[in-house]
C-alpha cells in the first residue's frame, strides 16, 4: 500500500482547542454529575489502519435520566444541573481517546446512546455517528440504530470491558468502517 | 422551541474526496452515509459550552509593544440560522495563520516565521443580534506540503455551535480578490459557485473609523439551502 504522506494540510487546531478536562463530563464547575460514572475509550484509524493523532472528537448525550440539557426536551427542567452533556477530546499518538462521562439514561423512544463528531485533517466535512451500549435491551427498537444496515449495526455498539469501561473504536474508512450519518 | 431542519443542498457542500489532497481518500467513508430522521437527540445540543472550555477574547492582534505583525483587520461576522434569524449566544471558535502564513502548531513547518505576539485563536459568544467581532491581522497564504504548487489562500477557520447538534458547523472564511482563491483545492471542492461565494467575506470601503484597520463583513448560515458550506 502507498503510505499516506505525513504532510499536514491542516486544520491546524490551536493547542488550546482541546482544553484540559474538556473530556471529563462527570464534573461541571467542580460539582459531580448524578449517575453511573463510566469511561468510553477507543482508537481512531484511517483506511490502512494507521492510528490518527490529534484528531478531535466531541460527544453530546443525555444525562443519567435520559434528559437533554436543552429547552427542546420537554423534561429539560428536571435535567441534572451538574451535567452539561458535551465534551471534547483529542487522540494521542496511538490514535487513542478517552471520555469520562455518565452512562446516559434512555431518552423517550431511544436506547441509551452517545452522539460522536469527528474533525480532522483530510475530512472535508465533519463526520457524525452514534454509539450504543452492549447488551442494552432498548437497542433492538432504537429508530436510529434500526436505520443502519443489519451487518453494520454492531460497529456502533461499544463493548463493555469492565463494569465502568466501554470500548468504541472508530474506523473512518474501509473494512469495518464505522457507520456515519447523513446529517 | 421550534427547530426547522431543511435538507442540505449537496452541490453547496464540498466533495469528500478531493484530487490533489492526498489524505482525503484514506479518511472519508466509502460506504454511503446512513440517512436518519432526527430525534430529540439531534434536535438538541450543547448550549453552555463556555462552562466546559475557556473563552479567549476576540481582540487577538495585540497592543503596544506586543502588537502582532501584519495588516490589522476588523472582522464583523453575523451568524444566522436556516430561517435567516440571527443566532445569539452561540459559541464561536476561530483560528488562523499569522501574517506570514504560519500557525502556532507543532506540525507546521518552517516555511515562515512564528510571531511571538500572535497566537491566532479566539473563542467567543455571539451577541443578541448574532454578531461577533474580531480584531486580528490578515492571515498570510502558505504553501501546502504536497509541494506541487498548492497554496492555501488567506483564510480564517471557524467552528460554531448553533442551537442543536445538527447545526454544528466547521467552516473557513476567505478574503475577496485573492488570486489564490481560484486554485485552492478546499474552497473549490464546493461545486456550486454561489455557495463558494458565501465563503468569501465582503470588503468594506474605509470610512476613517477605525483608522488603523481594514474592515471585512461576513455572514455564516448554520444550515438550510443557503447554508455556509462546510470547510474542515
Amino acid at each position: 500500500m502507498v503510505p499516506t504522506g505525513e504532510a499536514t494540510i491542516g486544520p491546524f487546531f490551536p493547542p488550546r482547542y482541546v482544553d484540559a478536562g474538556a473530556n471529563d463530563l462527570t464534573l461541571l464547575e467542580g460539582r459531580k454529575a448524578k449517575g453511573e460514572a463510566i469511561e468510553i475509550h477507543g482508537r481512531v484509524v484511517q483506511e490502512d489502519g494507521t492510528a490518527l493523532e490529534n484528531l478531535v472528537l466531541e460527544i453530546w448525550q443525555a444525562d443519567a435520566l435520559g434528559i437533554f440539557r436543552h429547552p427542546a426536551d420537554p423534561r429539560c427542567a428536571q435535567a441534572d444541573p451538574d451535567f452539561l452533556g458535551w465534551g471534547r477530546a483529542a487522540t494521542d499518538h496511538e490514535g487513542g481517546y478517552v471520555f469520562r462521562t455518565i452512562k446516559p439514561g434512555a431518552p423517550e423512544g431511544r436506547a441509551p446512546h452517545v452522539n460522536f463528531m469527528v474533525m480532522f485533517s483530510g475530512l472535508m466535512r465533519i463526520l457524525k455517528t452514534t454509539m450504543y451500549f452492549e447488551s442494552q435491551r432498548e437497542n433492538d427498537s432504537d429508530p436510529i440504530l434500526s436505520s443502519v444496515p443489519a451487518g453494520r449495526k454492531t460497529l456502533l455498539v461499544a463493548k463493555k470491558q469492565s463494569p465502568s469501561s466501554y470500548r468504541f473504536d472508530i474506523r473512518l474508512c474501509g473494512d469495518g468502517e464505522t457507520p456515519f450519518f447523513d446529517d | 422551541m421550534r427547530t426547522l431542519i431543511e435538507p442540505r443542498d449537496e452541490r453547496s457542500q464540498p466533495a469528500r474526496i478531493v484530487p490533489g489532497y492526498p489524505q482525503t481518500p484514506w479518511r472519508n467513508p466509502k460506504q454511503p452515509l446512513v440517512k436518519r430522521k432526527p430525534t430529540l437527540s439531534e434536535l438538541t445540543g450543547p448550549l453552555e459550552v463556555a462552562k466546559r472550555v475557556s473563552l479567549l477574547g476576540g481582540d487577538i492582534a495585540g497592543h503596544g509593544d506586543k502588537q502582532a505583525i501584519g495588516q490589522l483587520i476588523h472582522l464583523k461576522v453575523r451568524v444566522r440560522d436556516e430561517d435567516g434569524a440571527p443566532v445569539g449566544g452561540a459559541m464561536v471558535e476561530m483560528w488562523q495563520a499569522n501574517g506570514a502564513g504560519r500557525y502556532v502548531h507543532p506540525n507546521d513547518d518552517d516555511h515562515a516565521p512564528p510571531d511571538p505576539n500572535f497566537y491566532g485563536a479566539a473563542r467567543l459568544v455571539t451577541d443578541d443580534t448574532g454578531l461577533f467581532e474580531l480584531r486580528t491581522v490578515k492571515p498570510g497564504a502558505y504553501p501546502v506540503p504536497t509541494k506541487d504548487g498548492w497554496w492555501r489562500p488567506p483564510h480564517v477557520h471557524f467552528s460554531l455551535f448553533g442551537k442543536v447538534w445538527l447545526s454544528r458547523l466547521v467552516t473557513q472564511m476567505y478574503f475577496p480578490g485573492e488570486p489564490l482563491n481560484a486554485q485552492d483545492r478546499i474552497l473549490n471542492a464546493v461545486p456550486d459557485a454561489a455557495a463558494r461565494d458565501r465563503l468569501v467575506a465582503r470588503f468594506v470601503p474605509p470610512t476613517g473609523t477605525p483608522h488603523d484597520a481594514l474592515v471585512f463583513e461576513h455572514q455564516i448560515v448554520l444550515r438550510g439551502r443557503t447554508a455556509t458550506p462546510e470547510q474542515s
